[in-house]
């Protein structure tokens, strides 16, 4: 029954990560980030993951990004063993498959705000000025196109980050922390970005301090030391 | 801004204003290095040909002389011409003992003056003959050495050989400080047609090493087998050992100074590569492929190894001008052939500059690179 269902693709999990552990080697000794971490994904699926700080959600995060390799575990992604892709393969399913919302927002520094959303549709498939000057007004930045990241406040980068990890409609969203600078007003603009694109079908992990964000996932997990120290369904508790 | 503006080209050049110190940084370090690679190219090519010139000046460097009392071959110099090839300058000469109006000898020569002006141009002359402004019927022009000047009356004179007197005017005057002080040199044909004799020596100038010229010789004396072929042998093996010295002192400090420049630049244009690994990464992130980023950080490269080739040949050729001038007194013209070398160089080291750090990241994970370590 298992193997049937693990084998037809469609009805398969959408992400899956096995024993995931990262370790750093450092001076000071190693540092274990995630601990055999374990955790299954369904298509379609908002989770919220939270913890303290250097709990290892950024870490668990960017292994899921394919931006950082485990030290030791597995991750699937649609039926796709990561670790099995090559470079080029590797980058095809990023560009295709998720967007990121960066903790640091890392957006290009010689970029204006427009351009960085270009950038992403240019990766992608080729630019389109107009949708990234409409995604850019979604996140109420309409009037700030042509300013560089440096002339941007930490919550505006935070949005033009927000508005680029969105522009391509990814697959999976990929947000750390996504309103940690942000106001209330423009927190609750990214959260209708992230309910809309919830309710269209788009798996999103989101790491998060704040309650009030994680309630809006379906699922929260929490990380302690690198381990997966609880896990909570809205639909649990919310609904009965 | 339209979207067709949006490209690779479009990022780099975005990329290169943003970072105006580094990138002029980077454009500094790739014109000195195209400037120094030209100005060496250019003194190393010129003054080789300008050592080659200034050696020539001590004449010919092999002797033809026909047997005692008799004259060369008539097609020997069409001979000697096909095998020393169009480098060598070649200067017949005939000889002949003329009677002055006084009664005095006198060594008469017939020559080319042309070739000779070419070949002797360490010559003292006071003007060389036009041989062929000659008009029949009137003196025939002579050259005539400063000691044999004192045997003449006037510049009108005539010379007796064999009972056949010829008219003379005295066109120049030459000094040697050798044998040719005390002869008097005319065009070759009117010295034919006066004497009926033809040349009796062949004095040949040629180019290139030691080596090269005593296998000329081996030659000349393989297909004259009458004649006598002599080397000027110690001319040229010491102007094959000087040129052959200072050719290879020249090349080793170009290779060394290239070499040194040339590690300044790769310095300075990784550390420009490595200090965007934060870039390389992001877009890594949004899904560009290793190809696209490479191009980019390529084409920054190549762009700055285009602009500074460009200004470092216009320099470089400037400072060969300028040393040229203020230390040998010669003029060293642009060479041309140097820009495309210098451009060849300056792209192969940029692009190995640039190249190299890109091999480094790629093996990295971009997670790590976003943390800015
Ligand atoms: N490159 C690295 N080298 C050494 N240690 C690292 C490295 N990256 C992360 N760590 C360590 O791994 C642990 C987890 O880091 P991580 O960034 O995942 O924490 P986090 O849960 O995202 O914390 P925060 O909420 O502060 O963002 C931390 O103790 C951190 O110091
Ligand atoms: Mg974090």
């Amino acid at each position: 029954m298992a193997t049937i269902l693990q084998s037809a693709v469609g009805s398969e999990a959408l992400i899956h990560l096995h024993g995931l552990t990262r370790e750093y080697a450092s001076r000071a000794g190693a540092v274990r980030a995630l601990d055999q971490v374990t955790l299954t994904i369904e298509r379609g699926e908002w989770v919220a993951v939270m913890g303290p700080s250097g709990s290892g959600k950024s870490t668990l995060v960017n292994i899921l990004g394919c931006l950082d390799q485990p030290t030791h575990g597995s991750v699937r992604i649609a039926g796709t063993d990561v670790h099995q892709l090559s470079r080029q393969e590797l980058d095809r399913f990023r560009a295709e498959t998720i967007g990121f919302i960066f903790q640091q927002f890392h957006l290009i520094p010689y970029l204006t705000a427009l351009e960085n959303i270009l950038l992403a549709q240019y990766f992608h498939s080729m630019t389109d000025e107009d949708e990234a000057r409409r995604a850019l007004a979604s996140v109420g930045l309409g009037d700030r196109a042509t300013h560089l990241p440096s002339q941007l406040s930490g919550g505006e980068q935070q949005r033009v980050c927000i508005a680029r990890a969105l522009i391509n409609q990814p697959p999976i969203l990929l947000a750390d922390e996504p309103t940690g600078n942000l106001d209330a007003a423009n927190q609750e603009i990214v959260q209708e970005h992230l309910r809309t694109l919830h309710r269209a079908g788009h798996t999103i992990v989101m790491v998060t301090h704040d309650p009030e964000m994680a309630s809006l996932a379906d699922r929260t997990v929490e990380l302690h030391h690198g381990r997966i120290a609880a896990e909570r369904r809205a639909d649990l508790t919310a609904q009965k | 801004m339209k979207r067709t503006q949006f490209s690779l080209g479009f990022i780099v050049r975005r990329s290169m204003v943003h970072r105006r110190v580094r990138s002029l940084a980077a454009l500094l370090a790739l014109t000195v290095s195209a400037a120094v690679a030209t100005t060496l190219l250019t003194l190393y090519v010129s003054l080789n040909r300008q050592l080659h010139q200034q050696f020539r000046a001590f004449g010919a460097n092999i002797v033809l002389t026909a047997p005692d009392g008799s004259t060369l071959p008539s097609e020997t110099l069409a001979t000697v011409r096909a095998i020393a090839g169009s480098e060598s300058r070649i200067v017949p000469f005939a000889y002949a003992v003329a009677q002055t109006a006084d009664g005095a000898p006198i060594v008469v020569a017939g020559t080319d003056f042309n070739a000779a002006r070419a070949m002797d141009s360490w010559w003292q002359v006071s003007r060389w003959p036009n041989a062929a402004a000659a008009t029949p019927g009137s003196p025939v022009a002579a050259m005539v050495g400063t000691r044999a000047q004192g045997f003449l009356h006037g510049d009108d004179f005539p010379l007796t050989y064999n009972g056949h007197t010829l008219a003379l005017h005295t066109e120049a005057t030459l000094r040697t400080g050798a044998a040719e002080d005390s002869r008097i040199f005319i065009p070759l044909a009117a010295f034919t047609a006066w004497t009926g004799q033809s040349a009796s020596t062949l004095e040949i100038q040629a180019p290139g090493s030691a080596a090269q010229v005593e296998d000329l010789l081996h030659r000349l004396r393989a297909a004259l087998p009458g004649v006598q072929v002599h080397a000027v042998r110690q001319l040229v093996e010491s102007e094959g050992r000087i040129v052959d010295r200072t050719r290879s002192l020249m090349l080793s400090s170009l290779v060394l100074i290239a070499l040194t420049v040339g590690i300044c630049v790769l310095a300075t244009l990784t550390a420009s590569v490595l200090e965007r690994r934060r870039d390389f990464a992001i877009m890594k992130a949004l899904g560009s492929t290793q190809h696209q980023v490479a191009l980019l950080f390529l084409l920054e490269a190549a762009l700055l190894a285009l602009a500074g080739a460009a200004a470092g040949y216009l320099l470089g050729s400037l400072c060969a001008f300028g040393i040229g001038a203020w230390n040998f007194h010669a003029t060293i013209p642009p060479l041309w052939q140097a820009a495309p070398a210098v451009l060849l160089l300056n792209l192969f080291v940029a692009l190995l500059a640039a190249g190299l750090p890109m091999r480094i990241l790629r093996t990295m994970e971009p997670a790590t690179l976003l943390r800015g370590e």
